[in-house]
């Protein structure tokens, strides 16, 4: 019996170093940038933990925070103000400010459209920042007004979507589109 | 005795077999083994087997498209939970959610989860788009996915907006009156359109099925279809990491 646990023991090692001698890596580990690495499992070792850490975050914030359902539906009664959902706070408050036609339907359009083309107009080859002031200087402007536009058609504008300073100063007129 | 040790044995060889029919390489001990597991497996097989470490690194991915398409797939998991007990009528929808928050179980926090989700991938996606840009991975040979891209931030966003009508309660219907009252703006088409989408002249029950159909079958469909092509390209075109 011990003869055979032996024997199974040799047998074994001489496969693992067998193993070792044929799987022997032509480069060696150097864990630099550069370096190839089998994507199972250490990427997605990464993916795993980001989207654990994404469904705890999601399922805090649903116990902590309530969906909002005001009252039902009635199409008789319009509240005052009436918001698109904050995603199109931004298109909303260029209408107010805008003719429809340019506002609604040619500024958007324009916008999806030379987004698409964005590859095709940046003719500049590099992709190091240092070399890409004009196209980050640009995005930068580009969102600092999509995000200005939200924040102000979602907090500061109130009764008939006049401007309102209620969350600065107190007293808002409404709460993200509802009433308070 | 010996029949007993050997049936014993056989059980464990058989459990030996079923174990390794699903897990069929092991521990990912050595790279031979863990990339034949990379190689084989249908769930990883979204990946290249090997990656460089720089074309994964957090902080210039930053995970958001992966996280954009897990959003992706928690809205439609929690979704499908929310279908089992909706109605897209105006006689039921309104009364489904009350039952939704208070009365399913589980009810309130998978409609809260769905929300959230939404909005996050609203977030998510463009933030991904801006990270893409900054670091002007959409050049070539990537022009075609930055386009693909494009269409899928705004899918995002219409899938966001179907389901926004979809609650019924005073929020929704004079969100959705206000948004597709920008549609009638558009020249001579425009009314049109705006017909189209809610069948009618005012958000009803025509809008709430419309709005229905699309948040749950149509645009989730275009969605995956899109998101399978935008996965395609990054492993045809190469990731864009390691500047």
């Amino acid at each position: 019996m011990a003869t055979e646990a032996r024997d199974r023991i040799a047998a074994r090692e001489r496969v693992e170093a067998r193993r070792r001698q044929v799987e022997a890596p032509s480069t060696v580990r150097d864990d630099s940038d550069d370096e190839m690495i089998v994507s199972f499992p250490e990427f997605v070792f990464k993916e795993f933990i980001a989207t654990v850490a994404m469904t705890v975050f999601l399922i805090i914030v649903s116990i902590w925070l309530q969906a909002p359902l005001l009252g039902k539906a009635n199409p008789g009664m319009t509240p005052n103000p009436s918001k698109a959902p904050w995603y199109f706070l931004g298109l909303q408050e260029l209408l107010s400010r805008f003719p429809p036609l340019m506002a609604g339907v040619a500024f958007p359009t324009f916008v999806i459209v030379l987004m698409i083309l964005v590859p095709f107009l940046d003719r500049n080859p590099s992709r190091r920042p240092s070399e890409r002031k004009v196209a980050i200087i640009l995005f930068a402007l580009y969102t600092t007004v999509v995000v200005a536009l939200v924040i102000i058609g979602t907090f500061f504008r109130g009764h008939e979507f006049v401007w309102d300073w209620g969350w600065v100063l107190g007293n808002p007129q409404t709460c993200g589109g509802k009433p308070c | 005795m010996s029949v007993i040790r050997a049936a014993i044995d056989e059980m464990f060889s058989v459990v030996g077999q079923m174990v390794g029919s699903v897990f069929r390489h092991g521990l990912p001990l050595t790279d031979k083994i863990a990339a034949r597991t990379a190689l084989t497996n249908f769930v990883l097989h979204i990946h290249p087997v090997r990656v460089r470490r720089s074309w994964i690194r957090m902080s210039y991915t930053l995970c958001l498209g992966g996280l954009s398409f897990f959003l992706f797939i928690v809205l439609t998991v929690t979704g499908l939970y929310l279908m089992f007990y909706y109605v897209p009528s105006t006689q039921h929808a309104y009364q489904d959610m009350r039952d939704l928050q208070f009365v399913v179980t589980f009810g309130g926090l998978i409609r809260n989860m769905h929300r959230w989700a939404a909005h996050a991938m609203v977030i998510t996606v463009w933030l991904h788009m801006a990270r893409v840009f900054l670091t002007g991975a959409y050049k070539k040979p990537r022009e075609f996915n930055w386009g693909v891209g494009t269409l899928l931030l705004l899918l995002t966003l219409l899938l966001s907006f179907t389901g926004y009508l979809l609650p019924w309660d005073q929020l929704s219907i004079w969100a959705v009156t206000v948004g597709t009252n920008m549609a009638k703006y558009a020249p001579i088409a425009g009314p049109y359109t705006r017909y189209l989408l809610i069948g009618g002249r005012v958000v009803g029950d025509n809008a709430l099925l419309r709005f229905y159909v699309l948040h749950v079958v149509g645009l989730p469909l275009a969605a995956f279809l899109l998101m399978v092509v935008h996965f395609w390209r990054v492993r045809k075109d190469g990731f864009s990491g390691g500047l």
